[in-house]
């Protein structure tokens, strides 16, 4: 083959200064451990957040940073923790074990971070948990519903809510207040989904209620028409879904668009500002339920739902409130403990009534280190918005 | 478990089938024409798909242009960004082995996945249409206006390819290109104006249907590239690649095939049946089912698909001096961030000692080595948590499983050549994924298994982070002493001769085969080595704990190191994993200047930093 001698127009050179730019670029973007800006002064107290801020789950990183960063100006508004101000060190990674092991080891090693916040998924979650659990940090997995996740050790620690105690708030809403009795199961096929859809199942059964079909689909999944057709031939009279906010908007738009008539009703995690603009019409008449509502006269959410409008300028979603829930909690249970490792572990076993979105009070059961007890509004879209239920049963046409 | 739909339901199942596959089709016509032209599987083609909805969407949520309009800058921005890939990636890497240019378009696609989720943040964005509302009620379902306009440009655009294809002279010069690049040159043809148009072309039906499918759905969100690639590679290769007209069939096929897994078994088993598709089509009709008689066989890829290059000599006492290095550094530094990352190095070198063995030595480039660390990582802990076996033996007899696994299921392989066998253990290493997904009763699915027993050896616990560090290197090091113990018996020449000329190495009584299995068996057991340790040292396996991604990052450790070159596999491995750890100050750029220098080493050294052996 005779080898090309003209010059190229992108020369070595020029390459290199392309690549030169780009880096130059990275340097201006501040750390987030100094972008907080601080009221309060003294040494930092550090928080060690893993989690995903590129890939595939980015954009629940970025949830949790907006309900991060929230929860922070508050506590650093009202003075710190005990003069000191609360920060935190975000590590991306990707939602993958091999990154989040290191993350661990780097976190681990160093002694200012007094307790660690995350994995998103469960494979990077609990990869890491090992590495705490041995070297004695709390691993606080705030979205860790994966029902072996605290079993990991006596340092792992969840207020993620249970689906054991979510998913039978959703088959009485869906059974005994909004009378359905043939259920179709659309589940996210994660470990999330597939432990939730197995709870619902067996309390719908326990109600008294008949499912006749369950689908796990693929998080990466965009066509669910071939899908829909196999649910409605198992002829039921309502669609459960058990998604986050993006799948379970475009299930919601083909569930109309191949007309079918059937009423939706959605477990807790769509209730996001995206499930609307993304669902459009077709999420119109969807049945849900929330940790929170804004019309909701609880202070703490009255406070976190008028703080979030005014910073981002937009609806919190479910996944934020859990983040600004987590952070409220473990100021407390430092402001308590101190900042010693082992101290902020037997405080999470002690600390009580810390107001929280989410549950309202939090307590821990120190045998499951699981918090029970997630608040919990029935809601119905209605325009385009979130509508606290009025008690109207959905009219069941077959 | 298998349901049979009644006769309307059958009706409605392949309406889907066709909807989807009209989707497919618009991705599979531009990789089409880029391997008919170029003989390469552009990865980056899902990216700007990608990048062609963002310009969609952005020109209407910031212009309010109307829909032609939209498609219009789409068709324009997304050609440029083609003709700047070709530039920038593909034509200085010309001359160059074939393999630099695809992993050239893996670290354009890391680029430009992060440029639109930096730009646009992560979050997924609806994309409303202005198209009128009205539908078309076909069985019980209904069509809109966007399935027709899918189904017109797709249909629209193969027809008017195939034509400029037969009847201009730049079409005709695309392909005298695409038959012989150097004799197209000596008749006088401007073989990069080619290339250049050509990519210009795909990109801009890549960005549109990235524009389509986004509106279809009213979803686009940055992650949706991989997802797109991995289906129009599979509709392509079923319609035979390079073939524009039968990458539209294919897709539909590959949409009706899904549609139809999903009645018969239900949604999880739906992408199992694409590649089942694709394994059995790659089986039987390894050109494509629409490939006529009379074309040539497949190019012999033997010598050109890996450069030939000389391995820069390292002095004798480098690599015994590094590994002693390596041995007495937990000794010296109390650091164990950089152990930790120094042990997944470690385990990932002994993935790509096996990729580097099929694929460098052996000349069989797997996409689907994640396979091998999943079937390893499965097997070792379902023996130790089921039938309690200590761990040390556990270990190895997770490696014997996965060898004689993993040789079983890339038999059906062997007679494929090139690309093909990339694609065909790309499809393997999904089947695999997707098989622990699904037989719940021994791998419990989604949920996962926890509780896997940390490293030990009897009366000797090994979880701690320096015991861990050692236990990895020291198998590492067997690994890789019995590897170029291997490489330098007959074997090893034997091996060479498949991959130099697999046609002479018959002639001269060698099956090629047999050979290709040993080197499987071999390749599988320490990648399932590798996968089991990794189950002890994360105590937790799903299906999701060893992606694609992993293999697509197996093979750039590979080839970044130097094919065939064991002392490049673990640089690689080293390189890869060790960057994105060094690049954590800069948040979330890291994984653009991952992709930056991945696409500077490639630019300098094609034949990989130590060079093929």
């Amino acid at each position: 083959m005779p080898i090309d001698r003209r010059p190229s127009f992108l020369s070595r050179r020029g390459f290199l200064a392309i690549a030169v730019v780009v880096a130059g670029c990275s340097g201006l973007v501040p750390s987030f451990a100094d972008a907080q800006t601080a009221h309060a002064s003294g040494e930092p107290i550090l928080l060690g957040v893993s989690g995903p801020l590129t890939g595939q789950n980015a954009q629940y990183g970025a949830q949790w940073k907006a309900g991060f960063d929230l929860a922070l100006d508050e506590i650093d508004g009202a003075g710190g923790i005990k003069g000191r101000p609360l920060q935190y060190d975000f590590e991306d990674s990707q939602s993958d074990p091999r990154q989040s092991v290191a993350i661990a080891q780097k976190f681990v090693a160093d002694k200012r971070i007094v307790v660690e916040v995350g994995d998103f998924s469960s494979p990077a979650s609990m990869a890491a948990s090992p590495i705490y659990q041995r070297a004695g940090l709390v691993q606080f997995g705030f979205t860790n519903s994966h029902p072996d996740f605290t079993k990991g050790g006596d340092y792992m620690w969840s207020n993620s809510v249970s689906q054991a105690d979510e998913q039978p708030l959703l088959a009485e809403y869906a059974v005994k207040d909004l009378g359905l009795k043939r259920l179709a199961v659309l589940y996210l096929n994660t470990d999330w989904g597939r432990t939730s859809k197995d709870v619902f199942v067996k309390t719908t059964q326990d109600l008294g209620a008949t499912v006749v079909a369950t689908e796990g689909y693929q998080p990466d999944e965009k066509d669910y028409r071939s899908t829909l057709v196999r649910v409605r031939e198992a002829k039921p009279d309502a669609i459960i879904l058990i998604s986050y906010y993006s799948d379970g908007a475009l299930i919601a738009q083909q569930v109309r668009t191949t007309g079918i008539k059937l009423p939706i009703v959605a477990v807790s995690s769509v209730y996001s500002p995206k499930f609307l603009e993304l669902g459009g019409d077709a999420v119109n008449g969807v049945y849900t339920t929330s940790n929170f509502f804004p019309g909701d006269p609880r202070p703490e959410v009255r406070n976190f739902v008028e703080h979030y409008q005014a910073k981002y300028g937009k609806e919190p979603d479910a996944f934020a409130a859990r983040a600004y829930d987590t952070i409220i909690l473990l100021a407390q249970v430092i402001r308590d403990s101190g900042t010693d490792r082992k101290a902020i572990r037997d405080g999470l076993a002690k600390v009580k009534d810390v107001p929280s979105v989410v549950f309202g009070k939090v307590e821990f059961d120190p045998q499951t280190r699981r918090v029970t007890g997630a608040k919990q509004t029935d809601l119905v879209v209605k325009d385009g918005q979130f509508a606290v239920w009025d008690g109207t049963k959905p009219v069941v046409s077959n | 478990m298998i349901s049979f739909p009644s006769a309307d339901a059958w009706l409605d199942y392949t309406i889907n089938g066709l909807i989807v596959g009209n989707i497919y089709g618009l991705l599979a016509i531009g990789l089409a024409l880029i391997f008919g032209v170029s003989h390469l599987i552009n990865f980056a083609h899902g990216s700007v798909y990608t990048v062609g909805a963002y310009i969609g969407w952005a020109a209407i949520t910031y212009l309010g242009t109307p829909l032609p309009v939209t498609m219009l800058l789409v068709v324009l921005g997304c050609g440029l960004l083609g003709i700047a890939i070709e530039r920038i990636g593909l034509r200085p890497l010309q001359g160059s082995a074939r393999i630099a240019p695809l992993l050239a378009t893996i670290g354009i696609s890391f680029v430009l996945d992060q440029i639109v989720q930096l730009v646009f943040s992560p979050d997924p964005r609806g994309l409303a249409t202005d198209l009128p509302d009205w539908r078309i009620q076909i069985g019980s379902g209904t069509i809109g206006p966007l399935d027709l306009l899918i189904a017109a440009i797709g249909i629209g655009s193969a027809a008017l390819l195939f034509g400029f294809l037969r009847f201009t002279k730049l079409g005709w010069a695309v392909r005298a290109t695409a038959q012989d690049r150097d004799a197209a040159k000596q008749m006088g043809i401007d073989v990069d104006a080619v290339n250049r148009t050509v990519f210009a072309i795909a990109a801009a039906l890549g960005g549109l249907s990235g524009l389509l499918v986004g509106l279809y759905y009213n979803h686009i969100d940055p992650g949706m590239s991989f997802q797109a690639t991995l289906k129009g590679v599979v509709a392509q290769v079923i319609g035979g690649m390079g073939n524009v007209p039968g990458a539209i069939v294919g897709s539909l096929l590959l949409g009706l095939t899904e549609s139809y897994g999903v009645a018969l078994f239900g949604t999880s088993y739906r992408n199992l049946f694409a590649f089942l598709l694709l394994i059995i089509v790659l089986v039987l009709r390894p050109n494509g089912l629409f490939a006529s008689r009379r074309q040539a066989p497949p190019e012999p890829m033997t010598g050109t698909f890996i450069a030939p290059s000389r391995p820069i000599a390292l002095p004798r006492w480098l690599v015994p001096g590094l590994t002693l290095a390596a041995i007495v550094l937990p000794l010296l530094v109390d650091a164990p961030y950089l152990l930790q990352t120094l042990t997944n190095a470690w385990l990932y070198a002994m993935l790509a000692l096996s990729l580097t063995l099929v694929a460098g030595t052996v000349g069989q480039i797997s996409l689907g080595h994640a396979g091998l660390l999943a079937i390893g990582a499965y097997a070792s802990a379902l023996l130790a948590l089921r039938l309690d076996l200590p761990v040390g033996l556990s270990i190895p007899l997770a490696g014997i499983v996965t060898a004689a696994l993993g040789t079983l299921l890339i038999w059906p392989a062997f007679r494929l050549r090139g690309h093909y066998v990339s694609i065909a253990t790309l499809g393997i290493g999904e089947i695999v994924a997707l098989v622990i997904l699904n037989w719940e009763s021994l791998t419990r699915g989604p949920i996962g298994l926890s509780g896997i027993p940390p490293l030990e050896l009897p009366h000797l616990p090994l979880e701690s982070t320096t015991a861990t560090y050692w236990s990895a290197l020291a198998v590492l090091v067997v690994l890789g002493l019995l590897q170029s113990r291997l490489l330098k018996s007959h074997l090893g020449r034997t091996w060479r001769a498949v991959r130099d000329d697999d046609i002479a190495a018959r002639a001269y009584g060698v099956s090629p085969d047999r050979y290709k299995g040993l080197a499987f068996a071999v390749g599988g057991f320490s990648a399932g080595i590798a996968g089991a340790i990794t189950a002890h040292l994360y105590s937790y396996i799903n299906h999701e704990t060893f992606t694609s991604q992993v293999s697509i990052l197996a093979l750039t450790m590979v080839i970044l190191g130097g094919l065939g070159n064991l002392v490049g596999a673990v640089l690689g491995a080293v390189l890869l994993v060790g960057l994105p750890e060094l690049f954590r100050v800069t948040v979330e750029f890291r994984v653009l200047i991952y992709g930056v220098a991945l696409l500077l080493l490639i630019r300098f050294r094609p034949q990989g930093l130590l060079g093929t052996v």
